[in-house]
């Protein structure tokens, strides 16, 4: 037997609201700029959190999103050209630098984005790929965006590893407190308050957050064999290394 | 560890805020059922632990699945944490317990964290918010509270989500509490037995880990916003058995240098290493439900050699406070002793 409702009907009006076409128009037009403009959020920076734990420096994930110049299917031929005429190059280098799972090249709209797995520190994993593959670089970056200010890659190291990084994807953490913490180390704000601690904010910050970080990735993600590295797995499998 | 008055005090502190405590039942996860089953552990298992039932020999189970609220009152589509206390039957008649809830994270830190969480989040009543209330927390980008149950006019929510505002240490457990929803079947949930345990692999090394149950047909909840579901979990689980059995892996997290050893507040980063250890195969729900879960008092410090407690407080509060609670309904006893060779 169903159980009696005792809601009204504007109760469940009220309910709905958020599912209302028009709310959600007035929401991301009004409420949201107007709480941007109320509470402004600062953008958290790409890539995985720091950590000393060996665990967390293997499998790291890079998630390079970079506009292209041209946008227009020309713009995207040319962006796959670079990667297609460059693939003995890309193959040949990864396998070189060695620290790599796996490494994607995909467009999508009218951006080229790589997205990869690899073990270690960032900025080492760059350099490496600088020096196994830095005309590649040269050939994609010279088609993004604000590429020709790093370009050669290998006669401005430090300007290009700074240059992937801000284009590199935050990595929302797996819990949503992680996040509250993310924010709040951002905003130097280590104190309990009674009014930041809120957890019924919890959507407020997030979509505020998602607003000057459009592009994230969203956890740590999915690991077959988490906590082991490019050698070790080669070595178990018996592929050579 | 905790001695058995302060244990007593955490029991009553949970008795105290109960709508209507039990005399003879569990004071919370009341509700719950029997099953019987059997573990096999995977041909790596015996590797990292030498626990007999890591041995590859099959092992008889018995698995209590229960709903986390205190009283008889039966809710299975309200939002609940759920419990699965497994009990491992070794050869020599003895047992090794692992009790896990629906729940990845606890919301306090130790028994004095547990205390003031019980002063603050106590029942009260609890009614559906006002809509124009609604409306404010709308254009605020909120949401509101969610809106009672059938027949529900109390909770403990409003003072949870306070203790959680005071305490980042509880927002992840409390968060989680608030989004747990209700299960489709028992047989559909993972269950996280939540405190660090230290296994001792053959080659003595020891290693810190967490376990947790994953349900071969997966994770599914029913629908929040369709209240009317009510009593379903246990008809669902014997007809699942019936047609075939439920079965589960046991994962195994191998913890790290610097993770949260003896917190069970904090997570473990999703970059630790996994292993699984075994699969439950549940095939029965016995008639004596007294016999198959009921009488059976779980501990989760009845650890067969091999596997130890670990420092975490709230684990080790839970050998006296459940032994407390087993005695005040006249389950059968637990002797713990440093070898752990614990009679079932």
């Amino acid at each position: 037997m169903p159980i009696p409702r005792d809601e009204r009907a504007i109760d469940r009006f009220v309910d709905r609201l958020p599912e209302n076409p028009l709310f959600k128009f007035l929401a991301s037009r009004i409420l949201v700029p107007l709480w941007a403009r109320w509470t402004p959020v600062k953008p958290l920076p790409g890539g995985p959190h720091p950590s000393f734990q060996r665990g967390d420096n293997v499998q790291c994930m890079m998630n390079l999103i970079m506009p292209l110049k041209d946008k227009s299917p020309v713009g995207r031929a040319l962006a796959a050209l670079a990667i297609a005429q460059n693939k003995d190059a890309i193959f040949a280098g990864l396998n070189n630098v060695g620290t790599v799972h796996f490494a994607r090249f995909v467009i999508v709209g009218d951006n080229i984005c790589m997205f990869s797995v690899y073990d270690g520190d960032f900025t080492n994993y760059i350099r490496d790929f600088i020096a196994t593959i830095g005309s590649v670089f040269n050939a994609v970056v010279g088609l993004v965006e604000g590429g020709e200010k790093v370009l050669p890659c290998e006669k401005n190291v430090e300007a290009f590893i700074q240059w992937v990084h801000e284009r590199d994807l935050y990595q929302v953490p797996d819990t949503p407190t992680d996040f509250l913490r993310d924010q709040e180390a951002l905003n130097g704000d280590r104190a309990v308050s009674p009014v930041n601690d809120d957890l019924t904010l919890l959507p407020r910050k997030l979509v505020l957050q998602l607003r000057v970080n459009p592009n994230v990735s969203l956890g740590s993600g999915y690991r077959a064999y988490p906590g082991f590295s490019v050698a070790q797995v080669r070595k178990q499998l018996g592929l050579g290394w | 560890m905790v001695d058995e008055p302060v244990a007593k005090q955490l029991v009553e502190a949970i008795i105290g805020n109960l709508p209507e405590p039990v005399p003879g039942k569990r004071p919370v996860h009341t509700i719950g059922m029997g099953v019987k089953g059997k573990f096999v552990a995977s041909d790596v298992a015996r590797t990292y632990c030498v626990a007999e039932h890591f041995n590859g020999t099959p092992v008889d189970v018995s698995v209590r699945f229960s709903n986390g609220l205190g009283g008889l009152q039966q809710h299975d589509g309200w939002s609940d944490v759920r419990g699965m206390a497994t009990r491992f039957h070794l050869s020599d008649g003895t047992g090794s317990d692992l009790i896990a809830t629906t729940l990845g994270e606890f919301f306090v830190r130790n028994v004095e964290d547990f205390f003031e969480f019980a002063k603050v989040a106590k029942l009260e009543p609890y009614r559906r918010r006002h809509w124009l209330l609604k409306i404010a927390d709308f254009l605020k980008l909120k949401v509101p509270p969610r809106n009672p149950y059938p027949n529900e006019t109390e909770s403990v929510d409003a003072g949870a989500l306070r203790y959680a505002n005071g305490h980042r240490f509880s927002q992840l457990g409390i968060f989680q509490v608030a989004a747990i929803g209700a299960p489709e079947s028992y047989a559909r949930a993972s269950y996280h037995a939540v405190h660090t345990f230290w296994v001792t692999a053959p080659d003595e090394v020891r290693r810190p880990v967490r376990f947790s149950w994953q349900p071969v047909a997966g994770v599914r909840n029913i629908d929040a916003a369709d209240v009317s579901h009510d009593k379903y979990l246990f008809k669902e689980l014997e007809d699942r058995l019936n047609r075939w059995p439920a079965r589960f892996m046991l994962m195994m997290t191998v913890g790290e240098e610097g993770d949260a050893l003896d917190d069970p507040t904090k997570p473990w980063p999703g970059t630790r290493t996994r292993i699984a250890m075994g699969t439950l195969t549940l095939t029965e729900v016995p008639k004596d439900q007294e016999a198959a879960g009921e009488r059976i008092s779980f501990n989760p410090c009845r650890l067969a050699p091999g596997i130890e407690v670990s420092n975490d407080p709230i684990l080790n509060a839970r050998r006296c406070a459940y032994e407390v609670s087993r005695k005040m309904r006249g389950g059968c006893p637990f002797t713990w002793s440093p070898n752990n060779a614990n009679p079932a």
